[in-house]
């Protein structure tokens, strides 16, 4: 079913959420997934494989966690879903929407990863020298050589986005002025802000308290209970608890889910 | 846009750029001061030269050119000359009025004989007769009280212009600024009698040597004049060796003016005269001729050229056999006169101007280590701008951005900072040939006595090494320069003697300017490219995992 996504900065995130809800997460067919994708890193003449043909699928509107040790894999299945890295060459494929984004060009990579999905991770990856609402509106700014109207929308839609993350009164802060929490939620708004469909979390309170961490679960259940599709790294059961379905990962492949 | 918030952001917001830029900016300083101040002096040694001897040279032999008052006219008459004077140009000894006692000093001289009216039209001589009084109210302001120049009348600059003392009718001689001892430079550019030593008014003996036009040398013969003037060309040479003399009185002296010829080969009459076979013309050794306006010299030197074959033509028809003009004279104009001198001060300029740009690899090598450490740290942030969408090209263009800026900024500081030391490069060259101010000795000391004790704290009381690394450094250098202004004497760096000029030349040189900006930046690119390639092929999961 052909489905309205906003995919330009300025439209609010509520009237965002309802035309991403979707009917029924289990019918719906997958908006992103992986299909025997391989990944082998190479540190010299030792050759280490970290994925061995993991696949998953991720309806549209759902919440998938991926469970799973360390070195499981789960941080490189989720750089390969947002397309910061490639399987290896001719061994499985990455699918956002029903296309292969792994066998474009890097430019449509670029632009796949500045407007479809987003990213949080364990440790907020901030830039320092910008300040909350700068480093929240940076993806929109990014992509255009002529985008003033672009980035006036990117910083409207920032606002929007940091003022429900209760952060409005920090706009103006630098990063290192915050706390743990708060850093986290200006990098759900920085995930946010250019309307993706899927929102990509990798270990989102891996380095934060339980009470800060729930908070910032809460931050994504409410995005997710918008409509927004999340796929969500963790070690901890007890986040993987959140989602409405867990994945496990082990030595490099899906063993459930 | 994100490329400009970020590029501009890491140049804001850290102390290395900053370093970058002072690099850019001394590098471009440096080029556009040595540049402007040797273009500056070939600017002058040619305008100088144009203002102190036309725009086309006649020079003949010893013998001199004969009827030159009829060649002067048919010069005049021509489409391209605006005005002609003839010069004799001769070497001579001053015997000058100083010290008291019966032994004077001896002066060497270059002596040019000058008809002063048509003199002062071909050359800028009536704007370098230096004694007269202010033009008008603002010179009256501009000048310090104890100038001499304020008690001046008329009368000193009429007889300057005339070569005449007007109170005696006498010819007088004028002689450049600094043949006296008499005459101490000031700061402003003026001068000041030293030991009472004011040269107007004093006599002068001048001695010259006859050269006949076969080249024998007759017995030395001089002649006493008044000082009635002296002159400041500003070129040092000339300056400090040049008098000028009426013409008629320089023939007389060097026997080049109208004579009867005798045949001295026959027998003496009755009366023991031997038989007169005519006149010998009047001869001068340079004539020296201003172009009309607009008049390129070497059109105008053509034309001259023509105009000596056709006044030899018409010597050549002359009955008498007496004043032959010779055949072949210099004809050159101001330019070719003075390529001995410019030819090397060019080719110099050209070879500092080489040298002097290898000081932007050495830019380019700076920026290109300091932005290979910055995109190292900004690995992350890297990482982090490839996981919200930016390109490979818009990583690299942030890093080439930020060259550029630093190429910018840091050129334009070095025009700035060039800008201000070329304007006041005599102000600072005077203030270094003094002894230093106590005041700058005492204050760096002290600053050094409070860097020891800041040093001290950061290292003893706070322990924290590299504050009190920073201000032991600076301890040592405040050290070092208060012992060197201790030191200080004062240092003659630009000597008149040997630069021609008694001023260092104080113009920048923009056009000049323009290209060493370019210069630095294009260099400033080129030295953050690699490290801005480097930066593009930054791997995001390598970057954000462990950057």
């Amino acid at each position: 079913m052909a489905e309205a996504t906003p995919s330009h900065p300025g439209e609010s995130l509520r009237d965002a959420g309802r035309s991403r809800r979707p009917p029924s997460a289990a019918t719906a067919p997958p908006i992103l997934a992986a299909h025997e994708v391989h990944r082998t890193y190479r540190f010299g003449q030792i050759e280490v494989p970290v994925l061995r043909g993991a696949s998953i699928a991720i309806g549209r509107g759902e919440w998938v966690a991926i469970l799973g040790q360390s070195g499981s894999g789960k941080s490189t299945l989720m750089h390969l879903l947002g397309g910061l890295d490639r399987p290896d060459a001719g061994r499985g494929t990455i699918e956002f929407d029903g296309r292969a984004v792994n066998l474009g060009a890097g430019r449509s990579l670029d632009r796949y990863r500045n407007r479809d999905v987003g990213f949080v991770f364990q440790f907020y990856h901030l830039l320092p020298e910008l300040s909350v609402l700068e480093n929240a509106c940076l993806p929109g700014l990014v992509g255009g050589w002529f985008g003033h109207a672009r980035a006036a929308a990117a910083r409207r839609r920032a606002g929007e986005l940091l003022e429900q993350a209760g952060l409005s009164h920090r706009l103006r802060h630098r990063p290192a002025e915050l706390s743990g929490g708060e850093r986290q939620r200006v990098a759900i708004a920085r995930a946010l802000v250019n309307g993706p469909r899927v929102l990509l979390a990798d270990e989102p309170t891996g380095n934060l308290d339980a009470t800060t961490g729930a908070s910032i679960l809460d931050l994504i259940a409410a995005q997710h209970a918008e409509g927004l599709t999340v796929a969500m790294v963790t070690h901890d059961s007890s986040v993987a608890a959140r989602a409405q379905r867990v994945v496990h990962l082990r030595d490099g492949q899906v063993v459930d889910g | 846009m994100y490329a400009a918030l970020l590029s501009n952001r890491y140049l804001t917001s850290r102390v290395i750029p900053l370093i970058a830029v002072g690099a850019v900016a001394l590098c471009v300083a440096l080029v556009i001061i040595v540049v402007s101040v040797m273009s500056g002096f070939l600017d002058m040694l040619k305008a100088s030269g144009r203002t102190l001897i036309g725009d086309v040279i006649v020079s003949s032999g010893i013998g001199g050119i004969p009827h030159y008052d009829e060649w002067l006219a048919d010069l005049r008459a021509l489409p391209e000359v605006e005005e002609a004077t003839p010069v004799i140009d001769t070497l001579g000894l001053l015997r000058m009025p100083y010290p008291s006692g019966p032994s004077k000093e001896i002066a060497p001289v270059q002596v040019w004989a000058i008809e002063p009216a048509s003199f002062a039209r071909v050359t800028a001589y009536g704007e370098k007769v230096w004694w007269r009084p202010p033009a008008d109210d603002a010179a009256r302001e501009a000048m310090l009280p104890d100038d001499p120049r304020l008690r001046m009348d008329g009368s000193i600059l009429r007889d300057g212009l005339t070569l005449t003392q007007g109170a005696t009718g006498k010819p007088g001689i004028v002689m450049g600024m600094h043949v006296s001892v008499g005459n101490a430079r000031q700061s402003d550019g003026s001068y000041r009698p030293r030991f009472g030593w004011f040269m107007p008014g004093e006599e002068v003996t001048l001695t010259v040597v006859p050269v006949s036009e076969s080249g024998t040398i007759s017995e030395p013969r001089d002649a006493t004049f008044p000082i009635v003037n002296e002159v400041f060309s500003g070129v040092y040479d000339v300056d400090k060796s040049r008098v000028f003399i009426p013409l008629a009185q320089a023939q007389q002296l060097l026997r080049l003016d109208a004579a009867p010829l005798y045949d001295t080969t026959a027998e003496p009459d009755a009366e023991g005269n031997l038989p007169l076979l005519g006149t010998t013309p009047a001869r001068v050794t340079k004539v020296l001729i201003r172009a009309k306006p607009g008049v390129d010299a070497l059109a105008a030197r053509d034309a001259v050229e023509a105009s000596w074959d056709a006044f030899v033509a018409k010597a050549a028809r002359r009955s008498d056999r007496l004043g032959r003009p010779p055949e072949r004279v210099s004809i050159l104009t101001w330019e070719q006169q003075l390529r001995d001198l410019i030819g090397p001060v060019e080719k110099e300029r050209e070879m500092m101007r080489i040298l002097f740009s290898i000081i932007y690899i050495v830019c380019a090598g700076l920026i290109l280590s300091i932005f290979w450490s910055i995109v190292i740290e900004k690995t992350r942030d890297i990482g982090i701008l490839r996981s919200v969408g930016a390109s490979r090209l818009g990583i690299l263009w942030i890093f080439l951005r930020y060259g550029l800026a630093i190429g910018v900024v840091g050129s334009l500081a070095g025009v700035g900072i060039a800008w201000v030391v070329v304007d006041n490069i005599n102000l600072i060259h005077e203030a270094i040939g003094r002894d230093a101010p106590r005041a700058a000795w005492i204050t760096t000391c002290a600053l050094s006595v409070l860097s020891v004790v800041m040093a001290l704290r950061s290292l003893v009381w706070r322990g924290r090494l590299l504050p009190g690394l920073l201000w032991t450094i600076a301890t040592v250098t405040l050290g070092i320069i208060t012992l060197a202004l201790l030191g200080h004497r004062g240092t003659l760096i630009w000597d008149p003697s040997v630069y021609y000029f008694s001023r260092i030349p104080s113009q920048v040189d923009w056009f000049n300017a323009a290209i060493t900006v370019g210069g630095g930046i294009v260099f400033s690119v080129i030295g953050a490219a690699i490290p801005a390639a480097k930066a593009a092929d930054v791997d995001p999961v390598e970057a954000l995992r462990y950057g």
